[in-house]
């Protein structure tokens, strides 16, 4: 146990010295890695850092050699003109429209089917179950888009708000998910209240939507980011600049101005605001819900 | 109003009884869903499958022509320039992200604390953005006359800028990096998820077997991510098979088929040719294929599930 | 209150199964329940009793058979509209709601105005000594004030009959005989039926009228406390009631002697035990409890057994000795300040009138 007298350091001695030379090796790698990581975050926000400092620089600086971090003359020129010039005010109404119909009928939708096929017994609910799975691996977006026009515009819903929502509204995941959180809620609760005189639709509202309450929040942020960002389908479903959202309003119109870089890129900006102030507010909610659609928990 | 409330559902309550009525509860819970389910899902797949046999238009009715647009799918070289171009951009883009996203997750996991958190943030908030805003941010960033990427081009260029996305050669990739800048936080997110959920006991057992880093990499790690490696792939794969929002962007001042994707190639033929038919008997491949990807998704991750 | 035949069944189980797909967990099984008893249903787990229990409160689809409650037929009454309240194992309480919410909660399910809902919440908050927690959530309360809540919710609805399913098991020791104390407290304040579900024997000696053992779905026994103690019918009864439990090893029967049996124990010698049904000589098992037998001097004449003592447990009031015999190893409840050594050699005297004689089917001889 203790060392001998006659100077041969014991085995363990002589570990602990090569583990503490072997640390102090690895601390100085790892200093590096850290470092490089930190160097490779910087390099991957670049692009955006440099895209919003361009929209803070008149148009002169913007054009001229070299790369100035930032801007000499700080200016709002480029906002005020996208904001007056365009019909940036539409596009922006528009995708909040829509976005907040997608995602208030979604969640609710989403919320009374999960509920009804995690707790309640009826003929067609493992048919229905899988049937959700099914959707849940086909492309609806892509795959369907010719027939969703085809559709809609039997509706005559063709450039119109409605129009652009519907196609939207069948998201698998989300019913999914609600079932998968339902289903983890113990059964003694819903038998508590069973006994108690509560009839489903009390369940479903007072008992099991409270206890998941952070679900609903993360599923109604991921619903509304998707339904903020999405091209595809606006783009074919829509034809005049009035009734587009913003993801596809920024494409159509940079031919308006010519060539001007920090107005283009003011737009996006403008348009990029909302969906990126949602994530650094509810980082954890955003991530979460990431995650749970990719099928992880937690 | 909370009266109003209990009303109400006494109200729900007396049309639904007992306990029996589960079953007319169940279906008045379901009904908005599976309504649009089968509007949106159910009609227009049976739509799509339909049409695909025929010869119609876009809008309007045509002839049964049985597997002709098949046929003529097989010998358009224009399907097949877009059915090469998607799997080359699947190529470009998937396997690069997902082994960058774990070398990224592997060195985010090593930080704590805030420092994790801002840098975490950094890599993962252009996959919040729309892919238009993407679309000019690098616009702006590879523009021939001022854009900042031509710096890092002309050593290599003897001093010329390059238009990267008119030069042909060039386009594929550039899409593919632009995306993989855009898609990499999603990667990350999920390895960064299954590395927590290696235990730190079992890196502590290795070190003191002796094992050096590489080799933990190899023999622990590796192995064990192996199942978020084959979901982010497979998500990967799909995600980018459906390809067409930043093709379309990127190609649309350069008047060019030779970019074409598959979704492309579907809108080309059924909004600009008006061939409703063959649009639908594209879709259709389209859809068999992601299906079938997506059934093996599904078992990988059942497979997890049951670990 | 004990049930005599003159009270009417409050709450009546006519021959009910249950079956799971291919498995019947309970046949043909009837049941009563008087009104105002303390009626517990006790076995060990997967006897069945939580199986009755649901049944009783309608949360189990009863198979076949009837349920009656105070004379109409609930069999096919969902939980709401039989007047019942349950306290589950686990409390169930709204992890969301304050405690005045929990309590209230039957009261603003069926539309009770506000003022209603506070001033009975109140109220039973008060007979419970919660009114300090009313504002408080779950989370924020010890297992033994959870479990007041869990009682209060049942309690604020008034109900015929209050069902328990083992709501003690979830507390550590002390809090259990603590509570074990109020529920005693309730039912006497009260006066409501209560049925209870245990698997554990001191509290369902301790706080029921009338016990109905359950050995996988069968009813083994039904009586009072003392009458499961003292008279066990079979011995699944009598091993499962009493702690430390009965010992029993085998003896051999020699002859009958009207109300008596000679019997031969292990070792050669021999006792005089009561016997209620006439059986022929041959193999049986005898049960005696710890307490009637007796540590003796090893040469005693009157000691049934000879043996020597492998493990003393001192608990204070009582010593438990375990000792080898022929016999096998039979525990021994002695005094609390016995004086005795492991390994020391001892006879054991064996009280005679408090030994009971099983056979081979297991019911009492």
């Amino acid at each position: 146990m203790s060392g001998t007298a006659d100077g041969f350091d014991p085995p363990a001695v002589k570990i602990a010295a090569r583990r503490r030379a072997r640390l102090r090796h690895w601390d100085l790698v790892a200093l590096v890695f850290t470092l490089i990581t930190l160097g490779l975050a910087i390099v991957w926000a670049f692009p955006l850092y440099w895209a919003l400092v361009t929209t803070f620089k008149p148009e002169y600086e913007v054009v001229r050699p070299g790369i100035q971090l930032w801007p000499e003359h700080f200016t709002l020129e480029a906002y005020i003109h996208v904001l007056t010039r365009t019909k940036i005010g539409f596009w922006y109404i528009n995708s909040l429209i829509t976005s907040v119909a997608v995602t208030v009928i979604v969640v609710i939708m989403a919320a009374g089917a999960g509920y009804a096929i995690s707790q309640l017994s009826f003929p067609g609910r493992r048919l229905f179950w899988w049937m959700i799975l099914a959707s849940f691996m086909v492309p609806i977006q892509h795959g369907l888009v010719v027939n969703h026009f085809i559709l809609m515009n039997q509706f005559h819903l063709i450039n119109t708000l409605p129009g652009v929502v519907l196609p939207q509204l069948v998201a698998p995941v989300t019913v999914m998910i609600y079932k998968q959180f339902f289903d983890s809620v113990p059964k003694d609760f819903r038998e508590a209240a069973l006994v108690d005189g509560a009839n489903e639709f009390q369940l479903l509202f007072r008992i099991y939507l409270p206890m998941n309450w952070g679900i609903t929040t993360a599923l109604a942020i991921i619903t509304f980011i998707g339904a903020w960002n999405i091209f595809l389908w606006p783009f074919v479903a829509v034809n005049t600049e009035d009734k587009m959202n913003i993801t596809v309003g920024i494409t159509q119109v940079h031919d308006a101005f010519g060539v001007s870089y920090a107005r283009d890129l003011a737009v996006a900006m403008l348009a990029a605001l909302p969906v990126a102030l949602v994530y650094l507010i509810f980082q954890r909610r955003v991530t979460q819900a990431i995650m749970l659609s990719a099928g992880i928990k937690g | 109003m909370a009266a109003t409330g209990v009303q109400l559902s006494r109200g729900l309550e007396l049309i639904v009884k007992s306990r029996r009525n589960e079953i007319a509860v169940a279906y008045i819970l379901m009904a908005p869903f599976i309504i649009v389910y089968a509007v949106i899902f159910i009609w227009p797949t049976i739509q799509m499958v339909e049409l695909s046999f025929t010869d119609a238009p876009l809008i309007g009715e045509g002839a049964w022509v049985g597997l002709k647009n098949f046929w003529r799918l097989q010998s358009d070289r224009l399907f097949s320039t877009a059915i090469w171009n998607t799997f080359y951009f699947v190529l470009l883009s998937v396997i690069p992200s997902t082994l960058l996203g774990l070398v990224v997750a592997l060195a985010v996991n090593r930080l704590k604390g805030w420092v994790q958190s801002v840098v975490l943030a950094a890599f993962f908030l252009p996959y919040i953005l729309p892919v238009s805003v993407v679309f000019r941010i690098w616009s702006w960033m590879f523009d021939k006359d001022f854009g900042v990427a031509q710096h890092a081009i002309t050593p290599f260029t003897d001093g010329q800028h390059v238009s990267v996305f008119r030069t042909l050669p060039l386009f594929m990739p550039a899409v593919a990096f632009v995306t993989i800048w855009w898609l990499l936080g999603f990667n990350v997110l999920l390895f960064i998820a299954g590395l927590r959920n290696i235990s730190s006991e079992i890196y502590e057992a290795a070190d003191l077997d002796g094992a050096g880093r590489w080799t933990q990499f190899r023999r622990i790690t590796w192995p064990l991510i192996w199942p978020v490696t084959a979901l982010v792939l497979t998500i990967q794969l799909i995600l980018q098979l459906k390809i067409f929002d930043q093709v379309y962007l990127f190609a649309a001042n350069v008047r060019t088929d030779a970019t074409m994707v598959m979704v492309q190639y579907i809108l080309k033929q059924g909004f600009q040719m008006n061939k409703g038919g063959l649009a639908a008997a594209a879709s259709l491949v389209l859809f068999l294929v992601i299906v079938v990807l997506s059934v093996l998704q599904f078992q990988l991750l059942r497979a997890r599930g049951e670990r | 209150m004990n049930g005599s035949a003159a009270a009417a069944p409050h709450v009546e189980l006519r021959r009910v199964t249950k079956r799971y797909g291919a498995v019947t967990a309970i046949a043909d099984l009837s049941l009563t329940v008087e009104k105002g008893s303390f009626t517990a249903l006790l076995g060990p787990s997967g006897c069945g009793k939580s199986t009755l229990l649901r049944m009783i409160a309608g949360l189990e689809d009863i198979t076949a058979g009837q349920c009656f409650i105070d004379n109409a037929d609930v069999t096919d009454m969902p939980p709401a509209q039989r007047r019942i309240a349950m306290v589950f194992q686990s409390y169930a309480l709204y992890p969301h709601m304050t405690v005045r919410q929990n309590i209230a909660f039957s009261l603003s399910v069926a539309g009770q105005p506000k003022k209603v809902q506070d001033e009975r919440a109140l109220e039973v908050a008060r007979i419970l000594q919660l009114e300090p927690y009313l504002d408080r959530r779950p989370a924020a309360l010890s297992g033994g004030q959870r479990q007041r809540v869990a009682i209060g919710r049942a309690l604020v609805r008034k109900p015929e009959v209050f069902l328990f399913d083992e709501p003690l098991s979830n507390l550590d020791a002390k809090l259990r005989v603590q509570m074990r104390l109020e529920l005693a407290k309730l039912h006497a304040d009260l006066g409501t039926t209560m049925i209870y579900v245990t698997h554990d024997q001191t509290e369902a000696m301790t706080l029921a009228d009338k016990i109905v053992a359950l050995d996988h779905g069968i009813i083994s026994q039904i009586g009072s406390p003392l009458e499961l103690y003292n008279k066990p019918a079979n011995k699944f009864v009598a091993a499962f009631i009493g702690s430390p439990g009965m010992n029993f090893f085998g003896v051999d029967i020699v002859t009958m002697n009207g109300r008596t049996a000679s019997v031969v124990l292990p070792g050669g010698r021999t006792a005089e035990v009561g016997i209620s049904t006439s059986t022929s000589a041959g193999p049986a098992e005898l049960g005696v409890r710890p307490e009637h037998l007796a540590i003796v001097d090893p040469n005693d004449p009157h000691a049934a057994f000879a043996g020597a003592i492998a493990i003393i447990e001192h608990l204070g009031n009582s010593t438990i000795l375990y000792v080898e015999t022929p016999a096998g190893q039979l525990i021994v409840e002695g005094e609390g300040n016995l004086a005795a050594k492991s390994g020391q050699a001892v006879g054991l005297r064996l009280d005679e009138g408090h030994a009971r004689l099983f056979g081979e089917t297991g019911a009492a001889l």
